[in-house]
C-alpha cells in the first residue's frame, strides 16, 4: 500500500504537463501495478514519454499509440481491398447514375416542343434532373417571397400518382412510377421561366394571364410527346396532354398568386 | 455498397406494389377498368358534342362484337371513364378557382367540395344499383357503366359554373336549363337502350322481370335528379360571387 500512496503522490505531481495518452498509459500502468511489482526494476514516479512499450514489454513487444489505430491491428484483407479498389473505382457521377450527357438531351427535347421525340430516351429513369427542377422552381417561387415548398412537392407527388395510374390504365405497355415522375420533373423546366419571370414583373395582368397560358400549353405539350412516344400510343395525344395541363396550371396557380 | 442498398430499395418498392395490386384486384379487375380507358381524341370530341348538343344524334344503339362490347375508340355510343374522371377533377378545380376569386378560397374548402361530389355520385350509383336490383331488371349495366353515366354531369355542370363566372347570374340560369335538357335527353336515350331492352321478349314471359314501367320510371327517374344535383353542387359557387359582386361595386360608390 505505501507504493500505491508512493505512486498516487508522485502522479499528481507530475501529471499536468502530461497528454492524453501518456494519462491513459498511466491509468494503463495503474491497473497493472498488483502484476508487475514483482517486476519491481520499473520506475513509476517519473513522468516516462510512453509507459506503455515499457509495461508491455514482458508480455508481447506493442509498438502502436493508444487510441490511434495501426495499419497492423485491421486484417490485411480490406486493407488490401482498400488500396487497389481506390484505381479501380468507377467515377463519382457514374456511379451515382448522374449521366450529364443524357440529362442535357432531355432538357433539348423538352425547350424544343415542336421537334419530335425519340422514344428509346425515357429508357432509364433519372431523378436527379427533376430535383434540380424542382429544387430551383422553390427557389425563384422563394425570390418573389412565396414560401411555399411544401405545396409544390405535395402537388408534384398527388399529380405524379394520378398520371401514374391514368396512363398505366390508358396504354397497351405499362409505365414505371419513376418515368413518369422524370418526364413531369423534366416539363416543369419553361415554369421556372414563369416564375423567375413573375420576380420582375407581375402577372396578374393581361399580359401575365397570356404568358402563363403559352407556357402551361408548352410544358404539357412537350409532356405529352414525349408520353406518347415513349409509350406509342396513338391519337391519345390531347388526352395525355389536358391532365398534364392541368397539373401545371395548379402550379401556375402557385406561381401567380 | 450504393448497388446492395439501392437493390433493397427497389425490392422494398417491388414489394409494395405488388401488395397494392392484390388488394385492388380483389375489388375490381383492371383488365375491366382498362376497357373504359381505350380512348382516343376523336371520341372524346365526339362525346363531349353529343352530351351538349344530343338532338341530331341517330344512332343510340352500342355495338358488340360477338358479345362483347367494343370499346370506346370503335362505338361512340360505349360509355367511357376518362371523360367523368377528367370532368371531375376539372370541376374540382374550377371550384377552388371560384372560390378564390371570391377571397374564400382554402385547401380545406376545396377537400370539402370534392368530398361532396363524390359523396353525391357514390350515393346516385348506389340508388341505381338498388333499384335495378330491387326490381329484378335484368340488364347489363355494370357499376363501372353506372359510374360513367353519373359522371358525364360533370361536363355540363363544369360549362354551367364557366357561363356562371363569365356571364354573371343570368348566363348561370341559361346554361344550367341548356345542359340539365340536354343531360335529360342523353340519359333517357342511353338508357332506354340499355334498361329497357326489348319489351316485346319480356310481355311474353312468365312476368318475373318487373314490368316495363317500371323500368320507364327508373330512367326517367335517373334524368331528372341530374339537374337537381347540377344546381345543388354549383350554386352555391355563383351565388357568392353574385353577393360579393354586389358588394364591392357598393362600396366603389
Amino acid at each position: 500500500m505505501s507504493g500505491f500512496d508512493n505512486f498516487n503522490t508522485d502522479f499528481y505531481q507530475s501529471s499536468y504537463s502530461v497528454d492524453d495518452q501518456n494519462q491513459a498509459g498511466y491509468g494503463y500502468t495503474n491497473t497493472e501495478t498488483p502484476y508487475n511489482k514483482q517486476y519491481g526494476q520499473y520506475d513509476y514516479s517519473q513522468p516516462m514519454g510512453y509507459p506503455s512499450p515499457g509495461m508491455m514489454q514482458p508480455q508481447q513487444p506493442y509498438t502502436g499509440q493508444i487510441f490511434q489505430p495501426t495499419q497492423t491491428y485491421t486484417p490485411s484483407s480490406s486493407q488490401s481491398m482498400y488500396s487497389s479498389s481506390f484505381d479501380d473505382e468507377p467515377p463519382l457521377l457514374e456511379e451515382l447514375g448522374i449521366n450529364f450527357d443524357h440529362i442535357w438531351q432531355k432538357t433539348l427535347t423538352v425547350l424544343h416542343p415542336m421537334k419530335v421525340a425519340d422514344g428509346s430516351i425515357m429508357n432509364e429513369t433519372d431523378l436527379a434532373g427533376p430535383m434540380v427542377f424542382c429544387l430551383a422552381f422553390g427557389a425563384t417561387l422563394l425570390l418573389s417571397g412565396k414560401i411555399q415548398f411544401g405545396y409544390v412537392y405535395g402537388i408534384s407527388a398527388i399529380g405524379c400518382l394520378g398520371m401514374y395510374c391514368l396512363l398505366n390504365l390508358m396504354s397497351m405497355t405499362g409505365v414505371s412510377f419513376g418515368c413518369v415522375s422524370s418526364v413531369l420533373g423534366y416539363c416543369l423546366l419553361p415554369m421556372i421561366l414563369l416564375s423567375s419571370f413573375g420576380v420582375l414583373f407581375s402577372l396578374q395582368g393581361m399580359m401575365g394571364i397570356i404568358l402563363t397560358a403559352a407556357i402551361i400549353g408548352w410544358c404539357s405539350f412537350s409532356a405529352s410527346k414525349i408520353f406518347i412516344s415513349a409509350l406509342a400510343m396513338d391519337g391519345q395525344q390531347l388526352l395525355v396532354a389536358y391532365p398534364c395541363a392541368l397539373l401545371y396550371g395548379v402550379f401556375a396557380l402557385i406561381s401567380v398568386f | 455498397m450504393a448497388n446492395a442498398a439501392m437493390m433493397y430499395g427497389s425490392s422494398l418498392a417491388n414489394q409494395g406494389k405488388d401488395m397494392v395490386n392484390k388488394e385492388i384486384s380483389r375489388f375490381m379487375s383492371v383488365n375491366k377498368l382498362k376497357y373504359f380507358f381505350a380512348v382516343d381524341t376523336r371520341y372524346v370530341l365526339k362525346k363531349l358534342m353529343i352530351l351538349m348538343f344530343p338532338y341530331t344524334h341517330q344512332d343510340w344503339e352500342v355495338r358488340y362484337h360477338r358479345d362483347t362490347p367494343l370499346p370506346p375508340r370503335q362505338d361512340v355510343n360505349a360509355p367511357d371513364l376518362y371523360i367523368p374522371t377528367m370532368a371531375f377533377i376539372t370541376y374540382i378545380l374550377l371550384a377552388g378557382m371560384a372560390l378564390g376569386i371570391q377571397k374564400r378560397f382554402s385547401p380545406e374548402v376545396l377537400g370539402l367540395c370534392a368530398s361532396t361530389a363524390l359523396v353525391w355520385v357514390v350515393i346516385e350509383v348506389l340508388v341505381m344499383l338498388l333499384s335495378l336490383y330491387l326490381l329484378t331488371v335484368h340488364s347489363d349495366l355494370s357499376t363501372f357503366d353506372l359510374i360513367a353515366y353519373s359522371g358525364y354531369k360533370y361536363v355540363g355542370m363544369i360549362f354551367t359554373v364557366l357561363c356562371g363566372l363569365l356571364f354573371g347570374s343570368d348566363g348561370y340560369f341559361v346554361a344550367l336549363a341548356w345542359s340539365s335538357c340536354a343531360l335529360m335527353f342523353f340519359i333517357v336515350r342511353s338508357l332506354k337502350m340499355k334498361i329497357l331492352p326489348s319489351l316485346s321478349s319480356d310481355s311474353m314471359g312468365t312476368g318475373s322481370s318487373a314490368k316495363p314501367q317500371f323500368r320507364l320510371y327508373i330512367t326517367v327517374a335517373t334524368a331528372v335528379f341530374q339537374p337537381i344535383i347540377i344546381y345543388w353542387l354549383t350554386s352555391h359557387l355563383i351565388r357568392s360571387s353574385e353577393s360579393s359582386c354586389l358588394t364591392t361595386g357598393a362600396k366603389a360608390e
